[in-house]
């Protein structure tokens, strides 16, 4: 009881310094002097380690994978690259996806950010506008890397970031159910609709794509919009509302499961290779776990079905350089990480294609079920670039939702989200 | 000193157990209250967030909610949410407290073991809810159908309406134990004495309960209504990971919309703006419990 | 305890079987949980569903043990640090706030009363960065410490509002026979208004120690360090953007409901007993 009680002591009195110190903070955000004055302030153990004669500079990044697979690729470039020099110690810090634009928002404000962060590409534009990313126009050679990965980290024409590795999404089918159902592949609306109505029974439904009301469901829904010609930021005519009325009519007619709006990509796929789903729209990430958990279905990939014209998204990641950080020691290692032997490496493991045209198109084999993404990858295009992408996606999401839960006709929603959109890009 | 001295005698002593904990909460929470006020007369985004400057614009954010759509949504929502699952939980509870007070060999261990729910972490039931509603390989749909109480499978998590219901279903299912143990152990304050003299005077269970425990109780109840009432009005992590807001933000609640508009759409002012609403609206709720609870004490 | 009337063999037994009747229904939806995380992929997608595995799986329990740097074992003793020591402020603080405001009629008690009930009424989302800001200042940043401060503001508040009630509920006359035998206030509440309060403290020392147990936004958001985050971090390893599975999942719940409940169930006798023994005779 008395050790309780000292410790509590202990945590009082600790309170009242920090007040002290955070409203210094307060009145002075901007002067370094005030920061300085709260670190002297409080000399706390945890500077003892920092003080300990480290012959390396600290390099942190933060990165959002939960895959395991990713984890452990990218820790063993991260180990090679601190065996092979003697300047920088570079540490991996996971932050959940579904925390990472939170945790970056606060660390904006408490000015605590890693050196270097791996993020989902559409979200670079609105983090850069923040003005936490360092300017490494001409640092590195992006001349080889496919246009729209640069796009989304350039901003104003300067360069906020690297790509780190590119994906899109195309169309996986179960081949045995379409054999079965005397089915050829689609390559046409038309003719997926058609097919993913026969292949629809009882205990299987033609096609899922996740749709979720998130920016992973716009990612999911912008193949098909741009497929009719429209863009993200005209949806309000013909091609909009044929697109919205496509994805609605495959969930009216039940070739598509509802509960697609509560389908991560993750979930989706997980439908496939359970065979309650005949074909799916979905990345090449998958391919690893589905080649590891399904090692009997029997699936291809094929490009996704088109409209008026080849369509699909650009995903994947960008390495910032957070300023103000160790900017140094963040660019050393981006050196490193995104050399050819480096790229290969992580991008196997991953299930992902090179950001580097030159490296992505020798990359698989010809009979690779990867290869079909690098086709794909062709037709691609990023979200964005905008600073206020996040609202736009929201608007986007919002639109297919209603859609497919028939809360609005695919004009009513096109029309409504048209108006959302108008009111943020002028 | 003398007059130092003074003050603390009699009544005034009682500041002297309260201040440490107020201290906390003022440091802890406070702070931040203040914080979030002032951020939400600011128009801070994603652009001047870390630099540049933010500019103070009165109750522009204020006035934007209240031609938000789907604020408006979540201002509904959050109000009937919380009222449904306070009458059910409630009821339910107080039912549960009755019934295990009775001296029956299973009453106390029985009654720990309902005490588990309370012990799962939100988002961990948050997840096993999800599964039990979900369409296809629900089983809430597979008993239901099984009863012929329904025909084809309800599409709980992805139709407005149910998916509203299954966010209720879920967070009483978490606030029964919640009650039956508060009002259980408020229970144990009534001695039991005036029960046997009120069945020697002829009272029958009924007259019991209404003349001895609910008077009796009446501090215990209006406590839980009024915690039940703020958890449940605040509630996050459930809605997060059983609809997300979803389907078409017809289950967002105000918390899940401030957290949306400051973490997702890095409106930072206008999610502060959201928060604070909640808030007025919980302040005028708590200010009636306290005047409802402290009158007729003599001050 | 005697005083209470015992029920009939015949009532009893009713009374014994409508219980486990109640504790079947209440409870499905964690054994529900439990068979979930034995079942395949598979069988979880099978329709109709399976009331029982029928292919064991426990494949999902041993992914539990270590995905990346997530370490089950070490972050359920994370979470049972961090709860202890919530635990232990909230009551500390609580418990003779709870006797001043009860007991005493001081200028400002009802404002004092209102902020304590306010304090639990932001949503977290907004108290994330300025905490987060005070934490950074205070140097606890990344530690145990900065989750433990954050889950006691959840506990104290409500300790306060419940634990009123019984000091308000036990009756002056003890109070005073206490300071007939020579003590003065402090000693009068810790000799005799704490041991008759003790069912009280009991229940608000569990609430404590539960609400830190079920956190998940503090922890995430102060703990940057994957071997010092709480049990709850846990659920991002499995819910993420790519790839939810449900057998994972409801392992995953099931592990974290197991040792809290054995904990529980062990010391039922204790906990049970401690806030039912309603202490106020007379």
């Amino acid at each position: 009881m008395k050790k309780k009680i000292v410790s509590l002591l202990m945590v009082m009195a600790m309170s009242v310094t920090m007040l002290a110190g955070c409203g210094a903070k307060e009145e002075a955000a901007e002067a370094p002097a005030a920061e300085a004055a709260v670190e002297e302030a409080a000399p706390v153990a945890e500077d003892s380690a920092d003080a300990a004669p480290a012959a390396k500079e600290a390099v942190t990044i933060w990165y959002y994978w939960e895959t395991e697979g990713h984890q452990v690729a990218l820790d063993q470039i991260i180990q090679e690259y601190n065996g092979s020099q003697d300047a920088y110690e570079v540490t991996a810090k996971y932050v959940p996806f579904a925390d990472f634009k939170k945790q970056l928002s606060i660390g904006a404000s408490a000015d605590e950010l890693p050196d270097l962060a791996i993020l989902d590409s559409p979200d670079h534009a609105s983090y850069a506008s923040m003005g936490i990313f360092e300017d490494i126009t001409g640092k590195f050679d992006v001349s080889n890397y496919y246009e729209g990965t640069v796009n989304s980290c350039t901003i104003d024409g300067k360069l906020y970031g690297v790509p780190f590795g590119v994906n899109c999404l195309a169309l996986y089918y179960n081949e045995d159910m379409l054999n079965a159902a005397g089915c050829s592949v689609p390559t046409t609306w038309a003719e997926l609709e058609e097919t993913a109505q026969k292949l629809t029974t009882d205990t299987v439904t033609g096609l899922a794509l996740c749709s979720v009301q998130n920016e992973e469901g716009t990612f999911n829904f912008a193949p098909w919009l741009w497929s009719t010609g429209a863009t993200s930021y005209d949806i309000n005519n013909e091609n909009g509302i044929r697109a919205l009325s496509f994805i609605g009519g495959l969930v009216e007619s039940g070739a598509m499961s509802k509960e697609c709006i509560n389908w991560t990509q993750g979930d989706v796929m997980n439908q496939f290779i359970s065979g309650n789903v005949a074909m799916m729209e979905n990345g090449p990430w998958q391919i690893p776990t589905m080649q590891a958990e399904a090692p009997d279905l029997n699936w291809k990939v094929t490009l996704l079905p088109k409209d008026s014209q080849n369509a699909s998204v650009l995903g994947g990641e960008n390495y910032a350089v957070i300023s103000g950080g160790n900017v140094d020691g963040a660019l050393d290692f981006l050196t490193y990480a995104t050399a050819e032997e480096q790229v290969k490496f992580m991008m196997n493991q991953f299930g992902y294609i090179s950001a580097d045209q030159t490296i992505a198109e020798t990359q698989f084999e010809a009979d690779s079920p990867y290869q079909p993404f690098v086709e794909q990858l062709k037709y691609a295009m990023p979200r964005g670039p905008l600073a206020e992408w996040p609202s736009v996606s929201d608007a986007i999401s919002l639109a297919f939702n209603k859609v497919i839960t028939g809360a609005a006709t695919p004009e009513d929603a096109a029309a409504e989200a048209q108006a959302t959109i108008d009111g943020i890009v002028k | 000193m003398g007059k130092l001295k003074k003050f603390f005698q009699y009544e005034n002593v009682g500041i002297l157990f309260v201040l440490p904990a107020f201290l906390y909460m003022l440091i802890f929470v406070g702070y931040p209250i203040i914080q979030n006020v002032i951020l939400s007369f600011q128009d801070v985004t994603a652009g001047n967030l870390v630099r540049g400057t933010k500019n103070f614009i009165a109750l522009e954010n204020y006035l934007v909610l209240f031609k938000d759509d789907v604020f408006m949504t979540s201002l509904k929502n959050t109000l009937s949410y919380t009222i449904l699952c306070l009458v059910f939980q409630f009821v339910i509870g107080f039912a549960l407290a009755l019934f295990f007070s009775k001296r029956f060999t299973l009453s106390k261990p029985i009654r720990g073991i309902l005490l588990v729910p309370w012990m799962i972490p939100v988002t961990v039931t948050a997840l096993m809810f999800k599964l039990l509603f979900a369409t296809d390989i629900g089983v809430i749909n597979y008993i239901l159908r099984s009863l012929h109480i329904i025909e084809e499978n309800i599409e709980w998590l992805t139709t407005p309406g149910t998916a509203m219901f299954a966010l209720v279903f879920a967070n009483v299912w978490i606030g029964i134990p919640f009650n039956m143990i508060l009002i259980s152990t408020g229970l144990t304050t009534i001695p039991k004495e005036l029960y046997e003299s009120a069945s020697i005077d002829g009272a029958n269970k009924v007259q019991s309960f209404i003349n001895i425990t609910l008077p009796l109780l009446k501090p215990t109840i209006e406590s839980v209504l009024i915690l039940g009432f703020i958890y449940t009005f605040k509630v996050y992590d459930l809605v997060y990971v059983m609809t997300s807001g979803g389907p078409v933000n017809s289950t967002h609640m105000l918390s899940t919309y401030s957290y949306k508009l400051s973490f997702e759409m890095f409106q930072y002012s206008k999610g502060s703006a959201v928060a604070n609403v909640l808030l007025v609206i919980l302040m005028i709720v708590g200010s009636f419990y306290i005047k409802v609870t402290t009158e007729g004490e003599d001050d | 305890m005697d005083e209470e009337k015992k029920v009939s063999k015949k009532a009893n037994l009713m009374l014994c079987i409508f219980s486990v009747i109640i504790l079947c229904v209440l409870l499905f939806p964690l054994y529900w949980a439990l068979i979930t995380s034995l079942k395949t992929e598979q069988e979880i997608f099978q329709n109709p569903p399976t009331f029982y595995p029928h292919i064991l799986n426990l494949k999902s329990y041993a992914a539990q043990v270590e995905t990346g740097d997530f370490n089950m074992f070490r972050s359920f003793g994370n979470s049972f640090l961090i709860s202890i020591g919530a635990m232990a402020i909230a009551v500390i603080l609580a418990v003779p706030a709870s006797y001043g405001i009860a007991k005493y009629r001081f200028a400002g008690r009802k404002a004092m009363l209102l902020s304590f009930l306010v304090t639990q009424m932001l949503p977290v989302s907004v108290l994330l960065t300025p905490m987060f800001i005070m934490f950074k200042n205070m140097h606890v940043y990344n530690t145990w410490i900065a989750a433990v401060l954050a889950d006691a503001t959840i506990g104290i508040p409500f300790s306060i509002l419940i634990l009123k009630n019984y000091f308000a509920s036990i009756p002056k006359d003890m109070e005073e026979a206490a300071y007939l035998d020579g003590c003065n206030r402090f000693t009068a509440f810790i000799r005799i208004l704490i041991p008759i309060a003790k069912p009280g403290v009991m229940v608000c020392a569990i609430f404590s120690f539960l609400y830190a147990w079920g956190d998940l936004a503090y922890g995430m958001t102060f703990i940057l360090d994957q071997e010092k985050r709480p049990i709850t971090a846990g659920i991002f390893n499995f819910m993420g953007q790519y790839g939810t599975k449900w057998s994972y999942l409801s392992a995953f719940a099931i592990v974290t409901i197991i040792p809290v409940a054995l904990i529980f169930i062990f010391m039922q006798k204790y906990i049970v007993s401690g806030m039912t023994s309603g202490a106020v005779k007379g």
